[in-house]
Parts: C-alpha cells; structure tokens; sequence
C-alpha cells in the first residue's frame, strides 16, 4: 500500500476552531439547566482543628436554601488519586470530625441564588478546637512532631507523618562512588506553583427521579470522575453519567475528585434538581490543590572524562494533608531522572510526607522539571569542575537507541543524540558559552547568557481506566462517526484523532464527525492526563479505522473483481490503481455491505493500552515493573538577559529541539511547546503561591503573576523525527505536552548561571536571589 | 432597587430588569444565554470577560449593567457575518492560536478593536492591546502571529 501521507504529519487546523473562536464551544460553566440551583461549600478556616459541632439549623430556615449537607449525609466513604492496600484512600468526602487543612469542605448549601447561598454558608456554625500544626516538611518528619493524618495507616518508618516512600536501586552505590575521580552533593528546592487554568473549577449535577445522576465537570478525564463520584455516592458507575463539555484548562489540576463535584451531585440527589458549583479564583488559589514542590538531594560520581558512574538521590514531596498524587510524584520523578542518562549505580528514596498544607496535585510535567533542574543544573557544574562543555558532558551520558533500562523499558528509538546535537549547533551554543558578556554594546548592566537542559518523558501508563477504545462507523452518505472517550483540554486531541481517521480512510476532515468524552455513549479512555492521547487514543483509533478500511476494501475487492492489492482508496471511493474508472463509493459500498454482509453498516473497534505485555502499573514502592512504552527525549536550549543592577532577568530565546517520534499535527506540536516555555518561564522567574501557616497570601492573579504577552519568550522548535507514520501499522508517537516543561527550565537555571556565574538551588530566581547571589545585598 | 435598563447587543435591542449591583457579564451570560462572553476570574484581572462598549473593549464582570444603559454593546457573538469568520476569527484558527479556547472571546474581540484602530501594528501596538488578555495555554506566540496574519489579510483586502 502506498505510504503517502495526506492528513497525519499535516498543519491541519484544530477541528474545534470555529466553535471556540465564535463563542459556541459550551464549557461547564456555560451549562444551565432549567430549576438548576446554587452551591456552594463551607470551608474550614483552621490549618488543624477538631471538629466539636456543627449546627446548620439556622442555614436551612434561611428562604430560599433547598439543601444543607455534612458528613452526616455522606456515606462515608473515603477517596483517593491513589487507593490501594499500602496507600489507602485516605480523604473524607467531607470532613467529618477533624480538619486537616484551610479550606477542608465541612458543609455544603444549595439554594436558590448565588447570593442565598453564601448568606446561608455565614449561619452554619461550625465549633472547632484547634489542633497542633506542621507545615514545614522537614519538621514534619522529626519524630515527635505533630501528627497530622493520625487515622491513617502509615509506611513504617522511624520518622513522622510519612505518608509514602519509593525506594530503587541498581548496581553497586558505595563501589560506584569509590571508582568515581569527583563526586558532589547538593540540594536543590523548588516552589508552589499553581496551574493557572482559565476556566474556573466547576461542576453541574443533575439526579434524575430514575436514579440517573448527570454531570457535567470541568475534568481531565470523565471515566476517572465517573468511578470516584459513583464509588463515594454508592451509586453503580452505570448510573453516573459524565457528559462532555469543553474544558478551559486543565494542566493536572482538574484530575482528582473535588469536593465541588462530590457536594453538587450530592445536592443533586437531595433536592431532586440540578445544582451547580462554580469555584471563585480566590477560592481555586486558597483551597484548590497546587502542584507539588520538591526537596532533592543528588550525589553524583563522575571519572575524569564526565561519564556518570554513581548517583545517589533523596528526595521530599512537600505533600499536604492527605495524599493526593504525593505518592505518585516520588515514583514519577525516579522515572524522570532515569531516561535521560545512563548510570551505571543508582540509589533512590523519595518520601511524600503529610503536612497541614493544603493537598497538592500533578501539574504539567509532574516532578519531571523538579528533577531535571536537579539533575542539569548539577551537570554543568560537575563539566565546569572537569572542563568538559556542558554538550559534550551530556552526549558522553546520553542514552541511545536499543537500551534497555533499569526497569526493562525498551528504548526502541532515541533521538537524544541527535536533539543535543541539533540544540547546540543551531544556536551555536559553543560559540556563546562561558563567556558572559553584555547583551549588546549599549546594554550597560545587562548580561546574556546560555544554557542546556535535557529530559525524557513517558507516552502513557497504566493507571485506570487503563485502556483507551473507540468505534469508527461509516455513515449511509460514505462520511463516518467516531466515538471515543478522550477529552480534548486544548492540546488538540480531537482534531489529531480524526487526522488519524482521515489518513486511514483517506476522508477529508470535515467528512468525520466526532462524538467524545461522554461515559454514556463513547468507550472507555484513559484520559487526557498521563500524556497517552496520541499513543494510546490514537492507535485505538487506528486499529478501529483499519477494521473500516479492511471491510470497504473486502466488498469492493469482491464487486470490482479485483484483488485487494490492486485497490487504493482516494476521496471517498475505491478505486482499482492504474484504472480510477473502477471505483465504488464509500456510500455505495456501505449499502452494499448492508445488502450483502448480515446487514452490516461497517463499523470499526479498536482498542489500545500502553505496555501490554504488563498487568499493572508498576509498584510505588520499589519501581519494580515495566512502566512506559515509549520515551520522548528532547534538548532544549535558553538563552536570558540579566540585569545585574537590579537582579531581573528574563527569557529572550527558547529552542527546544525534541523527539516525539513522528508529530501528528506540527501546528499543534508546536503550541505544545511554546505553551510550556511560557510556564517553564513563570516558573523561573515569576509564579509562586505564598502561604504562611496553611493560609495563601496571594490569591488572585494581580499578586500571582502569571506570564502576560508582555512576557513572550522567543520560541523555536525543531523536530528529531526518529519514525514514520505508516498506514495501517501501530506507532509509537511520543508525548508533547508534559516534558518540555522541564528541560528549558534546567536551561534558563544553566543561562542565568552562564551570564551573571550565580548558581541558584533554589526556584524561583528572583531579583533578590540573583543579587545575594552576586553579593551584592545580603 | 431594580432599574429597567435598555441594551444594544449585537445590534439587537432588548430591555432588562437589573438590580444595580448586577454586572453586564451577568446580564450577557444571565439574562440573555449568551455564554460566548467568560469569567476567568470575576476581579478584572484576565480578560476572557472582554466585550466592546461603543466599540471600546472594556472589562464586563467590572462593569455594572445600569451604567451602560442606551449604549452599543459587541460580544463573540456578534462578531463575524452568519457562519463567516472574521478575518480575525479566520487567523486564528489557521494559526493555531487557540488550545483550550477559554480566551479566546476576549483575545479576539481586544484584537478586532485593535486592527480597527491600527490596522498594521507593531509587536509593542499587539502588546499593549491584548495585555490584559491572560492566556495560559500558548505562551501567546501564535497568537501574535494570529494577529499579523489577519493585519496583512485586511489590509489587502481593503486595498
């Protein structure tokens, strides 16, 4: 079959464009529904408190109020990101005796209108006791301080408030070490950040008298909150239906079960009508999960020539009061340390300890930009030490097509090699390097600089639903329908799924109508959370449009009198090759499948889930089992300007050279990676959520600054395409939307260090660090 | 105390009963269904609530409904002719500058006024006309490209 490619590996313009662009695309918070009411939550004030007692008596009389609900109302069911027999689920729908955090749901309200609903949140009386606190994760692990989860099973440890710990190792550490000529240790912190989504955290419930509860929630994924909503209401998750709606960002922080959906649907069942919960932003910064600062400890052993022999990590999840994704963040960031070098000896321990800080959650990237600035910023200064440039220390380590790693992953292409190659030669990094020098003659105070960042990433995992499948069924009129479960939050997963169609079936775009993410008519997905959609959804896709393509190319090959090798398909016809004036229709073939194949209309199934060979994801604790099937590499280089007057510095240019296999949308691709430049950006030098004492100090976007166009970085992208697209065949396209978040931070940390020689273990890089760092303030 | 106040949206007149502390996103989203119109934040600080006052893109959940009585309001809406992008629209989509699509109300009306205004700007005139558009998903880099693709198609247009 002929391998020229029409759709895939095309600009082709996002099929959502026009109704995003016009104001039709309905997200969650543009859904109204008739009778629908107001919720809203009662939160608790106090970082620890036992909860003595709660009155709502005086809420509930208040006219207009339809529903009050505690814990007394729920079935007490706890829930978790993770919940399994060493990790039990561990939060409360709503608190019960005790609250662990500032802004812990104690009640909820639903009530005619906004405004009721709030008067009644001010007349429920809610007695607590305040209860001892810790919120710093280093005095939460002293044995003897406060306990802050003290119901919950714990990994046992002599220190305190463990709530999780990963433990991986090869090779031999200690002889590791002993053959290393230089071996340094350092510590690295990073901050809180929050996602910055647009479209505020909302959900609309609807429980119909048949016992059906509708939803509509602004999520990362419906079949995850379907399984968490039915699990804690007690209801079959064929009773829970979660409907599509567009979300307006998700960035991991729209993954977990919230309590505004638990209480919505909730309410819903109490008063028999629709309710709706809508997060203010003051709200999404003081109560909502944030992603998850890391403390990282690395011992590196290198010989002269900078090959890694040794390397030892610990590492700190900042975790909150309960577990969320913490035990999930100190197995993801071994993974991320692994895939981009090779080390021959290797300890790591990663602990996730609760604090009485608010949960976190995964955010874009989810450990991965921790680590790789852990890991890259000590790099350089292990090649400075040696005198080795920063290009030639990470080709000696990088990682090559055909290994196989620690965990039995197969590295079965690496374009790693050659991205660093690409990186350095096309902004002539040797040339600039090592030599900070002013932005430009008249640049006075202004130092430019350059460096180097490198990470790998995973293409999907096993974490429910595990699986993603879809149908393509042909239509009467030769067009075709497809059904899947994946959610498009923006990265494009819905026009990347019909290229696939298209491709497949040689349809054009606009001959392919998509129904998706809606639990009641699509099957299963894995979600738009685990950077699977093009590897896992769309190789779904593939294999249901082959089963299509198969069955047309069957009854033509039978009415043509033709063999099937001779038969290509072209507009919407099957044609014999050489002679196009044999052809059918898509449309007539459909018929005569009806006619002559059981009343067969062609429908395609597909299904797909990442190592297959695999039962289960692998073990938080130990690492052990095989984790991905495909690893995307990339290099990314910054360069930044530095003022060392003031200490400001800023992004100026940003490439970022990547191997995602084959890019199924380049125009997507690439909004991919500016996008996340733009929050590596935020990250280095502007984003951070203040707390003091479990309380965010800054909760609105005026005093959490968020890049604004003023802040655009320069970005360019280069493709290392390391396969092709070939039809009818399974791929391993790679991820785009999560890694390369990582790398260009690690870079910008390198560049700030190349132009001003000030080393910061610390994000983010504030005017403030960057002058200590140059002596000149204390 | 409600007011009866009269609007112009999308070139369509209605009346309203408001109460005054009622803001014109409320009324837009509210009273009329018209959800085109977004609330990022409520306090004026991300833009996706941008709609056109007598053609001046101003802030709707800052705004109270009663004191744009009588005047002229432009939403998403009433942007573009029938199933017609605008050139603006069109650049848009063709650039890739939208991803979860939450700004992109405001971003396009800001940059519809912009052209108007300055039909070949510079990167400092794209600047300072969407920097109060927030946008989390793009790193705006398509959308200044956007904004240029759509300056050189109305400006041969009108040549």
């Amino acid at each position: 079959m002929e391998n020229k490619l029409d759709y895939v590996g095309q600009r082709v313009p996002r099929k959502d464009g026009p109704a995003k662009v016009t104001g039709r695309a309905k997200y969650t918070v543009d859904v109204q529904l008739p009778g629908m009411l107001v919720g809203r939550i009662l939160r608790s004030p106090h970082p620890h408190a036992k909860i003595l007692n709660i009155d709502v008596s005086r809420a509930k009389r208040l006219k207009g109020v339809k529903a009050v609900i505690t814990s007394d109302d729920t079935i007490g069911v706890k829930h978790a990101f993770v919940d399994t027999p060493r990790y039990p689920a561990d939060e409360p729908t709503i608190a019960k005796d005790r609250v662990l955090f500032v802004g812990e749901a104690v009640a909820a309200v639903a009530a005619t209108h906004a405004d009721v609903a709030e008067k009644a949140l001010g007349l429920i009386q809610v007695d607590y006791e305040p209860l001892p606190t810790v919120f710093d994760v280093e005095e939460a692990m002293q044995p003897g301080a406060p306990e802050v989860n003290p119901g919950d099973p714990k990994v046992k440890e002599p220190l305190a408030n463990i709530a999780g710990k990963t433990e991986s190792g090869w090779g031999d550490i200690e002889a590791g070490f002993a053959q290393a000529d230089y071996v340094r240790k350092d510590r690295f912190e990073s901050h809180l950040r929050t996602h910055g989504y647009l479209e505020p955290q909302a959900t609309v419930a609807s429980y119909e008298p048949d016992g059906k509860l509708n939803v509509w929630t602004s999520s990362q994924g419906p079949f995850f909150k379907r399984a968490k909503l039915a699990q804690t209401l007690g209801l079959p998750f064929s009773r829970v239906r979660v409907h599509k709606a567009y979300v307006g960002g998700g960035f991991g922080g729209k993954v977990d079960l919230f309590y505004h959906e638990f209480c919505a649907a909730l309410l819903s069942m109490k008063t028999g009508r629709p309710v709706k919960i809508e997060a203010s932003r003051e709200e999404i910064f003081t109560a909502y999960r944030h992603g998850e600062p890391l403390i990282i400890e690395i011992k590196t052993g290198v010989k002269n020539d900078g090959t890694l022999v040794a390397q030892q990590f610990r590492i700190i999840n900042k975790s909150g009061a309960y577990r969320g994704t913490g035990v999930v963040v100190i197995f993801l960031a071994w993974g991320f340390i692994i895939g981009a070098y090779r080390v021959p000896n290797f300890k790591y321990e990663g602990y996730a300890v609760y604090t009485n800080n608010p949960p976190r959650t995964a955010q874009r990237g989810h450990g991965c930009p921790q680590v790789r600035f852990a890991v890259e910023s000590q790099l350089d200064m292990i090649a400075e030490k040696l005198g080795i440039d920063p290009i030639e220390i990470r080709l000696k380590n990088a990682r090559q097509t055909g290994e196989i790693l620690p965990n039995g992953d197969d590295v079965n292409n690496c374009g790693l090699t050659e991205c660093i190659e690409k990186a350095a030669e096309h902004t002539q990094f040797n040339k600039k390097y090592g030599r900070s020098r002013p932005a430009s003659a008249s640049s006075g105070p202004v130092r430019r600089g350059i460096g180097i960042g490198v990470s790998s990433y995973i293409t999907g995992s096993l974490i429910y639903p595990n699986s993603s499948s879809t149908m393509v069924k042909m239509n009467d009129d030769g067009t075709v329908t497809l059904l899947t479960g994946a959610l498009d939050i923006g990265q494009g997963a819905e026009t990347i799924l019909c290229q696939i169609v298209a491709e497949e079936l040689k349809l054009h775009m606009e001959d392919i109508e998509i129904i998706a993410a809606d639990t009641e008519t699509t099957p299963v997905d894995i979600g738009s959370w685990i950077s699977g959609n093009a590897f896992v959804t769309g190789n779904a896709v593939r294999v249901a449009s082959t089963e299509v393509r198969e069955k047309l190319l069957s009854i033509a090959a039978e009415e043509l009198e033709a063999s099937l090798e001779d038969l290509v398909l072209k507009d919407k016809h099957v044609q014999v090759a050489g002679s196009p004036s044999r052809n059918l229709s898509y449309q007539r073939l459909v018929a005569l499948s009806i006619q002559k194949r059981d009343g067969d209309p062609i429908m395609g199934e597909g299904h797909w889930r990442t190592v297959r060979g695999e039962p289960y994801h692998p073990s938080l604790a130990t690492t052990k089992g095989r984790w991905s099937d495909s690893y995307a590499f990339g290099a990314q280089v910054a360069e930044v300007e530095v003022d060392i007057e003031t200490g400001l510095a800023r992004l100026v240019r940003a490439v970022t050279v990547h191997d995602c296999g084959f890019p199924i949308n380049p125009t997507l691709v690439e909004g991919q990676m500016d996008g996340q430049v733009s929050m590596a950006l935020g990250h280095a030098f502007m984003e951070e959520v203040l707390m003091k004492e479990g309380r965010t100090l800054n909760p609105s976007w005026l005093d959490y600054r968020m890049p604004t166009i003023h802040n655009t970085a320069k970005s360019e992208v280069i493709d290392v395409i390391t396969e092709q697209y070939e039809i009818g065949r399974p791929y391993r396209t790679k991820e785009v939307g999560e890694g390369y978040v990582s790398g260009i931070l690690a870079a910008i940390a390198n560049a700030v260090y190349d132009a001003v020689g000030v080393r910061l273990h610390t994000t983010p890089f504030t005017p403030e660090r960057i002058l200590k760092g140059l002596g000149k303030i204390k | 105390m409600k007011k009866i106040i009269e609007l112009s949206v999308n070139g369509e007149s209605a009346e309203f009963l408001v109460e005054p502390q009622e803001t014109l996103l409320e009324v837009l989203r509210d009273h009329m269904g018209l959800t085109g119109t977004k609330e990022g934040c409520g306090t004026g600080e991300c833009g996706s609530c941008t709609v056109l006052v007598g053609d001046r893109p101003i802030l709707s959940c800052l705004t109270p409904a009663v004191e744009c009585h009588k005047q002229d309001i432009i939403t998403i809406e009433g942007i573009g002719e029938g199933n017609d992008l605008s050139p603006v629209q069109q650049a848009f989509v063709d650039c890739g500058a939208i991803q979860c699509g939450f700004c992109t109300p405001g971003m396009v009306l800001s940059t519809e006024v912009l052209l108007k205004e300055n039909p070949n700007p510079q990167e400092k005139d794209i600047y300072k006309a969407l920097e109060g558009n927030l946008c989390r998903c793009t790193g705006y880099n398509k959308i200044i490209e956007a904004v240029h693709k759509a300056s050189k198609q109305m400006v041969a247009e009108q040549e």
